[in-house]
């Protein structure tokens, strides 16, 4: 035992208890002198005092002593030793031995005048018969306290709760010894099989006051929340955690925090005034939690009777606005602590709920006689423990039940009013037909094309060779000058510039794929699509037929085929004439079907793309206008018009 | 049937007894109740009109959005996927995209038309409180209560730029119409804005007090800012000299984030909800109120304008959980 002050008598009949001194004061220690002004350090035997210096006992090395012994009793009697504190269990000690014994509103460490008013050393027995009994009080864990606590050891000991910048000591939070171990802080940590990389003190263990809102704030989805913690409600309100803050900024308001802490430290009690028998699945770690649960197991959140939404404007805008007014918040804070507790409460059931739907397989211990009754129409049974119902069939009963009920006169309100959404999607469906009819005009001009230059394709095969001079000699100019080929970038004869730049093309166009893995699948096209599977990307090759060059290579050209290129005058005006040329020499109209027929592939293409197009669009809306006011959104959503006569609330403007 | 709630009505009274103002400008809005749509099963925390003025998306802390058709209030699809509550939900400019933001930390971005999420944004360290879009619709913002403000890119569904924007949970987050602009606001007080290309911020908005801010929005103009604080105020900013315009009170606003819109389909007006369960109006230029309309049964914590009709949809919390629709006889 240590401190830094002593009692002014001791009780007990120490070695050297009766002070004979002519001024009446104690004395103590080895060395008979009254002098209290220095480290003390007392024993748990004979409950005297010894001067640290006299006895070469630093005060640093009675920090880590649990139990002390003078030299005299340790001689007299050998079963008493010297304890030392474990390290860890130094501060839980201390955290626990505030909890106990009534707090001292006295000052610090450093005051050395002893309590007068104090009468633990009083009340205790003798010292080994009370240490005994203060040991079982305590958990196992830590060997048994010292015996007397003075006034100066009990501030250490409060000492021991950390006062830093992130944590007051004083709220629930800071007194809390253990982590939950459930929270997303606790499961980061090492001791909880965590990667340990965010770092940070249990969730229910940052500080009311004083730890970061973002630190505090406790997720719903993991383990009950404490009464000290908020979640915000739906939609905001000003959750309470926010209030202490600017308090504590402005530092002046340590008599509201006292309120706060002194009334977070009523509210479990008054919790535990209803306990109801529950099983032992729903046991939480915290018996501050079990009790709130206890107290409040089978509520439905939804009956008004239990919304306490008009209270609670009292509660937060009074403690946000401790900077502000700090006398008036202070009569609120008692009652605005508890609805705080019971509006944690629901929240908590709310969280208990799921997590007792999600686990159905725990054995339920309720006796029959507490369960609710079934809600299956004249059903007297009770009901299933995780249902409202006490079978299937009633469930089923009392479902079929509501729909005979409500859904008819749902359905004639949803009739009362016309739809907008339908007309909407009428019209669209209007315009998309319209659309789609267009698109098949096209496409069917786009055949009648196709089939066309067929024809002239074959008619235009059937013509004899022909050498004519002009159209030879017409490139002969140019044969000085170079041209680079465009893909490969060599330089080659003008003359055969285009086959030369038509094969390079198509070289390199081969080595890049360009495909989609789904075959084409139209009715009533021809050729479009080249289609040609690739097993290596699992792909259908999607460039047009008559042009992919992977796929389909240049037929070679017979000596005698003739170009057949119908012959135009001013570019537009065809003549009716053909080339003559045979087609090996023929550069003017180099691979002209395979042009003009690419072109007319392409416009069907697209017609195409349009009308798929637009058959997406339809069936979107038609989705939407089959989903409509099915059983499901009829049940369970109402539009209710207070104005039968004008239901449409567009101006008429707009109709 | 009735046709008009007994609570205009009294409106009306209590706007004929105070001063009169003589201008061309309408002075009672004259909203009536017309439908109210029921649906939710838990308090519904913001409405939003689309941008086309088709339809109504709202929600709700029973982790749903639900869209209604704007015109006659009629049901049409509901939104799954979020596992917490919503705090807030937009819309895209186009009509077809919805941003959501709940308290499991993520956004949602859905597609309106089938009714699926296309992404979900992670990246928030706790709730998320408030989101928008952009003009251009590229981007979301979003603010926080883990003090700061995101900015996502839609297309990739990752985050662009975080801005350490204050030392309190963020309550609102808004673009200028022209989008090169954010003002967020937040509990610690303060409002700020952004340049939103660089993330810098150029400008803080103090006045005397620092109350939590607990909504700010730009006006449609994009010139000054519209500021709602727990001390029952709500204020318009001339942002660009600091200096605040207009103060508006006389409702009730000291514990909810609660939603305030510009009116400019009719007159112009101010319209917030407010803790006392009704609609406040107020003339934007006289500040005063014009009408209060009744009809909820608990806090209304959502009040939006239609895009082109003089409609007005309010929703309220937990004791309430309808949405009310009601149109102005202009």
């Amino acid at each position: 035992m240590e401190g830094d002050g002593s009692d002014p008598e001791p009780p007990d009949a120490g070695e050297d208890s009766k002070s004979e001194n002519g001024e009446n004061a104690p004395i103590y220690c080895i060395c008979r002198k009254p002098d209290i002004n220095c480290f003390m350090i007392g024993c748990d035997n004979c409950n005297e005092w010894f001067h640290g210096d006299c006895i070469r006992i630093t005060e640093k090395m009675a920090k880590a002593i649990r139990e002390w012994y003078c030299r005299e009793c340790r001689e007299k009697d050998p079963k008493l030793e010297i304890r030392y504190r474990h390290k860890k269990s130094r501060e839980r000690d201390g955290n626990e031995r505030d909890g106990s014994e009534p707090r001292d509103e006295g000052g610090g460490r450093k005051r050395p005048v002893p309590d007068p008013d104090l009468q633990r050393r009083a009340g205790s027995g003798t010292g080994v018969g009370a240490m005994l009994a203060r040991g079982s009080a305590s958990p196992h864990k830590s060997s048994p306290q010292p015996l007397v606590a003075t006034p100066s050891q009990h501030h250490q000991q409060q000492q021991q709760i950390k006062r830093s910048a992130r944590m007051c000591g004083e709220c629930e939070a800071c007194r809390r010894t253990e982590d939950c171990g459930h929270c997303d802080f606790c499961r980061d940590m090492k001791k909880f099989g965590g990667p340990n990389k965010i770092r940070q003190k249990c969730r229910l263990r940052q500080c009311q006051l004083r730890a970061r809102e973002s630190y505090k704030y406790f997720p719903s989805s993991l383990s009950p929340v404490t009464p000290s913690e908020s979640l915000p409600r739906p939609r905001r309100p000003l959750p309470s955690q926010q209030q202490p803050q600017p308090s504590q900024k402005l530092g002046r308001l340590r008599e509201d925090e006292g309120a706060v802490a002194s009334s977070a430290v009523k509210e479990p009690p008054e919790a535990t005034a209803t306990p109801e028998p529950l099983s032992d699945e729903d046991l939480p770690l915290d018996p501050d939690l079990y009790q709130d649960f206890c107290a409040g197991a089978f509520d439905d959140h939804g009956l008004p009777w239990m919304s306490d939404t008009e209270e609670s404007p009292f509660l937060d805008p009074a403690l946000r606005k401790r900077a502000v007014k700090v006398k008036h918040v202070k009569r609120r804070e008692k009652k605005s602590e508890k609805k705080k507790e019971e509006r944690y409460k629901r929240h908590r059931q709310k969280q208990k709920h799921k997590d007792k739907w999600k686990h159905p397989e725990r054995a339920d211990a309720k006796d029959p006689a507490s369960l609710p009754q079934c809600l299956g129409p004249g059903c007297v049974r009770p009901a299933q423990p995780s249902s409202k119902y006490c079978s299937d069939d009633c469930g089923m009963k009392l479902a079929a039940n509501r729909i005979y009920e409500i859904l008819p006169q749902r359905i004639q309100q949803w009739q009362q009013s016309p739809c907008i959404a339908e007309e909407h999607g009428k019209k669209l469906l209007e315009r998309i037909r319209r659309e789609q009819q267009s698109a098949r005009t096209r496409l069917q001009e786009m055949e009648r094309r196709f089939h066309e230059l067929e024809a002239i394709i074959l008619r235009a095969k059937q013509q004899a060779v022909r050498e004519d001079e002009e159209s030879n000699e017409g490139d002969s100019d140019d044969t000085d000058l170079q041209i680079f080929c465009v893909s490969c970038g060599h330089p080659i004869n003008p003359r055969v510039a285009l086959r030369h730049m038509e094969r390079c093309y198509a070289k390199y166009e081969s080595q890049t794929s360009f495909g989609s893995m789904y075959p084409t699948r139209i009715e009533g096209a021809t050729r479009l699509f080249c289609d040609v599977y690739n097993p290596q990307s699992k792909t259908y090759c999607k460039r047009l037929q008559v042009l992919c060059p992977e796929h389909s290579r240049d037929p070679k050209v017979p000596a005698d085929e003739v170009c057949g290129c119908p012959l135009v005058r001013d570019v537009f005006e065809l003549t009716g004439d053909f080339c003559r040329l045979p087609k090996r020499q023929c550069n003017r109209h180099y691979c002209w079907e395979k042009l003009r027929r690419a072109e007319v592939d392409l416009e069907r293409v697209r017609v195409w793309y349009k009308l798929d197009e637009l058959f997406e669009q339809e069936r979107n809306v038609r989705t939407a206008m089959t989903n409509r006011a099915g059983l499901l959104a009829l049940m369970l959503h109402q539009t209710i018009q207070h104005d039968p006569l004008t239901t449409d609330l567009r101006s008429s403007a707009d109709r | 049937m009735a046709t008009k709630e007994s609570g205009d009505a009294r409106a009306q009274l209590a706007l004929s007894s105070s001063a009169s103002q003589s201008k061309e400008v309408p002075e009672n809005p004259n909203y009536a109740l017309r439908c109210t749509l029921v649906g939710h099963t838990e308090a519904v925390s913001s409405v939003k009109f689309s941008p086309n003025g088709e339809w109504l998306a709202s929600s709700s802390a029973d982790r749903l959005i639900i869209i209604w058709g704007a015109y006659d209030g009629k049901y049409e699809k509901t939104l799954y996927g979020h596992n917490l509550e919503i705090s807030d939900v937009a819309w895209s400019s186009d009509s077809s995209r919805l941003v959501s933001a709940s308290d499991d930390k993520t956004l949602k971005l859905w597609d309106v038309r089938s009714g699926k999420c296309l992404k979900t944004l992670k990246g928030h360290s706790n709730y998320v409180f408030c989101c928008n879009f952009n003009p251009p619709s590229n981007l979301i913002i979003s603010g926080s209560f883990d003090e700061t403000v995101k900015i996502w890119e839609v297309k990739t569904g990752k985050c662009l730029k975080t801005l350490s924007a204050h030392s309190d949970p963020v309550s609102a987050v808004h673009f200028n119409c022209s989008g090169s602009l954010i003002v967020s606001g937040s509990y610690d007080g303060l409002c700020r804005i952004w340049d939103a290309a660089s993330g810098q911020c150029l400008k803080t908005l103090v006045d005397d007090d620092n109350p939590p801010v607990s909504f700010v929005r730009f006006s449609p103009n994009g010139k000054y800012i519209l500021t709602a604080t727990l001390d029952n105020t709500l204020k318009l900013w001339d942002y660009s000299r600091g200096r605040c315009l207009k103060t508006y009170t006389g409702h009730k606003n000291e514990k909810y984030c609660i939603f305030a819109n510009f009116s400019v389909t009719g007159g112009k007006w101010i319209v917030s909800g407010s803790e006392d369960n009704l609609v406040y109006i107020w003339n934007l230029q006289t500040k005063e109120i014009v009408q209060k309309l009744q009809g909820h049964t608990d806090v209304v914590i959502s009040a939006a304008c239609h895009p082109t009709e003089n409609l007005i949809a309010s929703a309220a919390l937990e004791n309430d959980k309808t949405i009310k629709l009601w149109i102005s006889n202009h």
